[in-house]
């Protein structure tokens, strides 16, 4: 590695210091707030009460935050993987710059330019019994209906398919702007060798794009453990809880319940939760022998 | 040799018609929600009520677009969404962009520590910070305000991330060049990089100004002043709770109404992604 | 910089009008959406249909009768409360607000908003003029802490069609409703027998209010003291036992259209899914307007009806209801003189408001022909004396109602036992209430 040109220099920390600001400003300083706030009974409106850790192991006795977390790995483990396989099927379709291409690339983005009132809106449409896209495909195919917001399993399926629908813009742009940044001489070396296509995408493609490939994977996971409007307003999170995703159980906890502290312990775990995922999955990805760095 | 490049365009390895055919068949799927919603804005709302396959039929209409625009407030929300979105994404976009050049390509004290705490800050749910923020901006008397709804996304560790990545891959002969002609690491990071990224600059910027777009949370509980609403929290305070089955088409134009604003941008966007790349500034 | 400048200018615009009108300016705060295109400047009230149109011109006529006060209305997404918490954790809270009377003891408690008994005096309203129903909905520890506007409740909605096919309709043209729980499923199965459609429209996906308000009412019709002592729920007990059973078996025999959520629930039944549908007073207008119509499921055939005393010992219909609230601020003499002006406004207008099909809230208005004259008001008047809603101090009834719409949907699509889903209700509400 060249680091001699990168003279260490304490002046250049002053590009960071901008950004430095605003994170402890705006996000440290309020997470440490709501850690204190996790270890006090109160609510929304005034000075509570020390409680010490009494937040935390009532959140990790509530066997509705059991489920809702079992349900929210359920959710991010099904979910992840689908949108950075088709965004990274969708940007190699169209990584290449014609009219045809930009049209396609501009729908599949469109999905993500909705709101999730809309998002839920829409996809309450396919779903609903009776009016609903789907059990109308179900009746004249003869298939017995099923009630996807109402089943047991298939309720979080269902947010399932409307969060990757919603969400699938992000990966594919971040896939395009990968692939067009692969210089083109590794490609013109690959031809004089004849190489198939797949080899090409194995040997070239994939090997060039595996930091987007972890980048994209941490950030999906990252978003998808936040799931909650498209729960909220599709299913409420039932029936029976199954679709309860974390985020949920904190609103309701913090804003429906006024249980302020409970609400915070359970954001903190769901922040370590978080954590410990993207570790994961970063320790997995960096260990990987990569083709150029 | 020429003729050799032209052949073996990278895209031309990837994008094959194959592929191309697939993803026209998944655009169906993707796009037949939106064009249903479309169909829905332009009916009438009672007789959506009976049923949602009257939009097949005749007649349609415009009346759901014409109450919005009859609604006095509309125009202040979109206003405020508008600044609230640009200044946040200029906001995310410099920050980012200067963070993420001196994680990457700089060298200083506690560089790879501050590096991995800024990371931590990506696992922070809103939730677990967003009542604490709200006492937060109550003191400095930032609830109401435009600046107060722009700048919790700006602590956002994302574009940073992001940004990072992306500095990363640019080749090092690039700056190593630079760097023998003596050029200051403002003159590399403005001149010579910044360009380079373009293509990242325009997918952070996309998705910052969408999410400030969309975002629900903060500015409910921020913007209680009807005056300040953005178009978000004004189109869901105009609704009544029944609106699902008696305001469908009314609320199937909003919908469309709010999300025009932000495919423009992306259309935008988008072209620039393309120039940027195409103009070959990565060879 | 430039927000300041915009501040300054908008305060001295502000200060300046102030000193040139006098007036007193109060803040309103609302759900019932916006309806700005069509009612915007509407003062005659008797014009307007809808909740959102009337309240409306409600305020616009109230402004047009009292120059001197202006009404400036804020309307939030229903229910507004993650807004008004906001307000008032920062101190920024409007003078007067929308409220269920099933949140009011959670404000009441918590000392965040103010009784408004002395405002009631001063403006010569009598807190006898309001129904039993409204009264005890806004009253707590012995103080109104609010203005009750109306009360609200589940109805059965009839589609006489249906019924007169399946033989269920009276010679005087009335449906034949049950009277206990075995005509109930009787003529449940009848009526799916001749018309192959299922009995009843039910809400049973998404929203979990409608399991809680049903629940309560078969409770209370069995007189079960479930909330004897307010800070802990009884649900284990039979009679909890009999009404998720039953309601179980009207799933389990296919009497019910399933997994419909409010809005599919609204159109099934308008486009004659089933005969009865299980839903609020606000859909009356609705639906009477469909009736009026010639090429709908609901020609000429609709009707509606309490819900039907099943059990032997009491009539009684769970009853909420809407309410205007004060949080607790300081305000002048002028303003809280406004507030009182506009309460007595409300209620002397209260039965423009009951045109929405809300129950009135303030008794003379049964008596009024006007009110008389409104299509089915008279089947469903008792409901004024039926109506109850929890016990007073009951706090968070929101969160207790979604805990036991999760648990006795459970049990009704057969996930859970009746009896784990009623003990798991039990202990989730009372470790909430225990930590309130």
């Amino acid at each position: 590695m060249a680091e001699s040109y990168r003279r260490g220099h304490p002046g250049h920390a002053l590009f960071i210091l901008p950004y430095l600001t605003a994170f402890v400003v705006l996000l440290a300083f309020p997470l440490f707030w709501s850690i204190w706030l996790s270890l006090h009974k109160v609510d929304l409106f005034g000075p509570g009460r020390f409680v010490g850790l009494t937040n935390y192991t009532r959140v990790l006795a509530d066997p509705v935050f059991l489920q809702a977390f079992r349900n929210t790995i359920l959710f991010v483990a099904l979910s992840v993987p689908t949108l950075v396989a088709l965004g990274l099927f969708l940007a190699l379709a169209l990584n290449r710059t014609t009219r045809t291409t930009s049209f396609f690339r501009g729908l599949f983005f469109s999905s993500s330019v909705l709101s999730v009132t809309i998002v839920t809106l829409i996809w309450r449409f396919v779903f609903i019994p009776r009016d609903g896209l789907i059990p109308v495909i179900f009746e004249q195919l003869g298939l017995q209906p099923i009630n996807f917001l109402s089943t047991s399993g298939w309720s979080l399926f269902a947010v399932g398919v409307a969060t990757v629908w919603w969400c699938l813009g992000l990966p594919m742009m971040l896939f395009l702007a990968a692939l067009q940044q692969i210089p083109a001489d590794l490609y013109e070396a690959a031809a004089l060798d004849n190489a198939s296509p797949w080899r090409v995408l194995r040997r070239i493609t994939l090997p060039s794009i595996a930091r987007t490939i972890m980048l994209v994977t941490i950030i999906q996971i990252v978003m998808q453990f936040q799931l909650f409007g498209q729960a909220q307003l599709m299913t409420n999170g039932g029936p029976n809880g199954t679709s309860r995703p974390l985020v949920m159980y904190i609103y309701e906890t913090g804003f429906i319940r006024w249980d302020v502290g409970k609400g915070a312990a359970a954001s903190e775990l769901l922040f370590l939760i978080i954590l410990c995922a993207a570790m994961v999955q970063y320790i997995i990805s960096t260990r990987k022998p990569e083709v150029r760095e | 040799m020429s003729r050799d490049q032209s052949t073996y365009r990278p895209e031309t390895l990837t994008a094959s018609r194959p592929l191309l055919w697939i993803a026209a068949l998944l655009s169906v799927v993707m796009m037949a929600p939106v064009a249903w919603l479309v169909g829905l804005s332009i009916k009438n709302n009672r007789e959506l009520m009976l049923g949602t396959e009257s939009v097949f039929r005749l007649p349609y209409t415009l009346v759901n677009y014409v109450n919005i625009l009859h609604s006095s407030q509309a125009f202040g929300w979109f206003f405020n969404s508008m600044i609230v979105a640009i200044g946040q994404t200029i906001g995310v976009l410099v920050l980012s962009s200067l963070a993420g050049y001196a994680f990457a390509r700089l060298e200083f004290p506690l560089r790879r520590t501050i590096f991995v705490i800024v990371l931590f800050g990506l696992a922070v749910p809103e939730q677990a910070v967003i009542i604490a923020r709200h006492q937060m901006f109550n003191w400095f008397g930032l609830h109401n305000s435009h600046l107060g709804l722009m700048l919790p996304g700006m602590s956002s560790a994302f574009g940073v991330f992001l940004m990072t990545q992306f500095f990363r891959a640019i080749p090092k002969e690039i700056d190593e060049a630079a760097l023998l002609d003596n050029a200051s690491q403002w003159r590399i990071f403005w001149k010579i990089m910044l360009p380079l990224t373009l293509p990242a600059q325009a997918t952070l910027g996309i998705f910052t100004f969408l999410h400030a777009w969309n975002d629900y949370w903060w500015p409910l509980i921020s913007a209680t002043k009807k005056e300040m609403y953005t178009l978000t929290i004004g189109i869901a305070s105009s609704q009544t709770n029944f609106a699902q089955s008696e305001g469908l088409g009314f609320l199937s134009a909003q919908a469309v109404f709010a999300s025009l604003p932000v495919l423009i941008v992306y259309i935008f966007f988008q072209r620039h992604i393309v120039t940027a790349v195409s103009g070959g500034a990565v060879k | 910089m430039r927000r300041f400048l915009l501040c300054t200018a908008a305060m001295a615009a502000l200060s300046w009008s102030s000193f040139a009108h006098a007036q007193t300016v109060i803040e309103l705060q609302r759900f019932f959406g916006a309806c700005e295109a069509d009612y915007g400047k509407v003062t005659d009230v008797s014009s307007a249909v809808g909740e959102c149109g009337i309240i409306t011109s409600l305020i616009n006529k109230f402004g047009a009768d009292n120059p001197d006060i202006d009404v400036n209305v804020t309307t939030v997404e229903w229910p507004g409360y993650d807004q008004l918490n906001a307000q008032l954790a920062s101190g920024a809270a409007p003078d007067v607000v929308s409220i269920h009377y099933s949140a009011i003891s959670d404000y009441q408690a918590r000392g965040l908003i103010e009784p408004v008994d002395e405002i009631l005096a001063a403006q010569g309203i009598d807190p006898a003029s309001f129904t039993d129903a409204a009264r005890s909905g806004v009253t707590k520890e012995g103080q109104m802490f609010g203005l009750p506007f109306d009360n609200w409740t589940m109805l059965f909605h009839v589609n006489l069609n249906l019924m007169k096919e399946a033989g269920l309709v009276n010679a005087d043209g009335t449906p034949i409703l049950p009277k206990s729980i075995d005509e109930f499923f009787a003529q449940g199965k009848q009526f799916k027998e001749k018309t192959g459609k299922p009995y009843l429209v039910q809400i049973l996906a998404n929203e979990t209010a409608v399991y809680a308000r049903m629940l309560y009412t078969f409770l209370q019709q069995q007189n079960s003291d479930f909330f004897a002592d307010p800070t802990k729920i009884k649900l284990m007990t039979p009679e909890a036992r009999n009404v998720v059973e039953f309601m179980k078996r009207i799933n389990d025999e296919g009497l019910t259209t399933p997994g419909l959520d409010y809005a599919a629930a609204v159109s099934a039944f308008a486009n004659g899914a089933g005969g009865i549908a299980v839903n609020g007073t606000w859909l009356i207008g609705d639906y009477v307007a469909q009736s009026e119509k010639s090429d709908t499921a609901l020609a000429g055939g609709y009707t509606v009806y309490p819900v039907p005393q099943l059990f032997p010992e009491r009539d009684s219909t769970y009853a909420d209801g809407h309410a205007w609230v004060l949080p607790k601020k300081d305000r002048t003499a002028e303003q809280t003189a406004a507030l009182g002006k506009l309460f007595k406004f409300l209620a002397e207008n209260d039965f423009q408001w009951a045109r929405t099909g809300h129950l009135p809230a303030v008794k003379a208005v049964f008596d009024m022909p006007e009110f008389k004259a409104l299509p089915f008001r008279d089947n469903i008047a008792k409901i004024a004396e039926t109506g109850r809603s929890l016990p007073a101090e009951v706090q968070r009834q929101f969160a207790i109602q979604d805990i036991i719409g999760d648990e006795i949907g459970a049990a009704i699509n057969g996930d859970k036992s009746v009896d784990d889903a009623l003990e798991s209700a039990e202990s989730r509400i009372n470790d909430l209430l225990a930590n309130i």
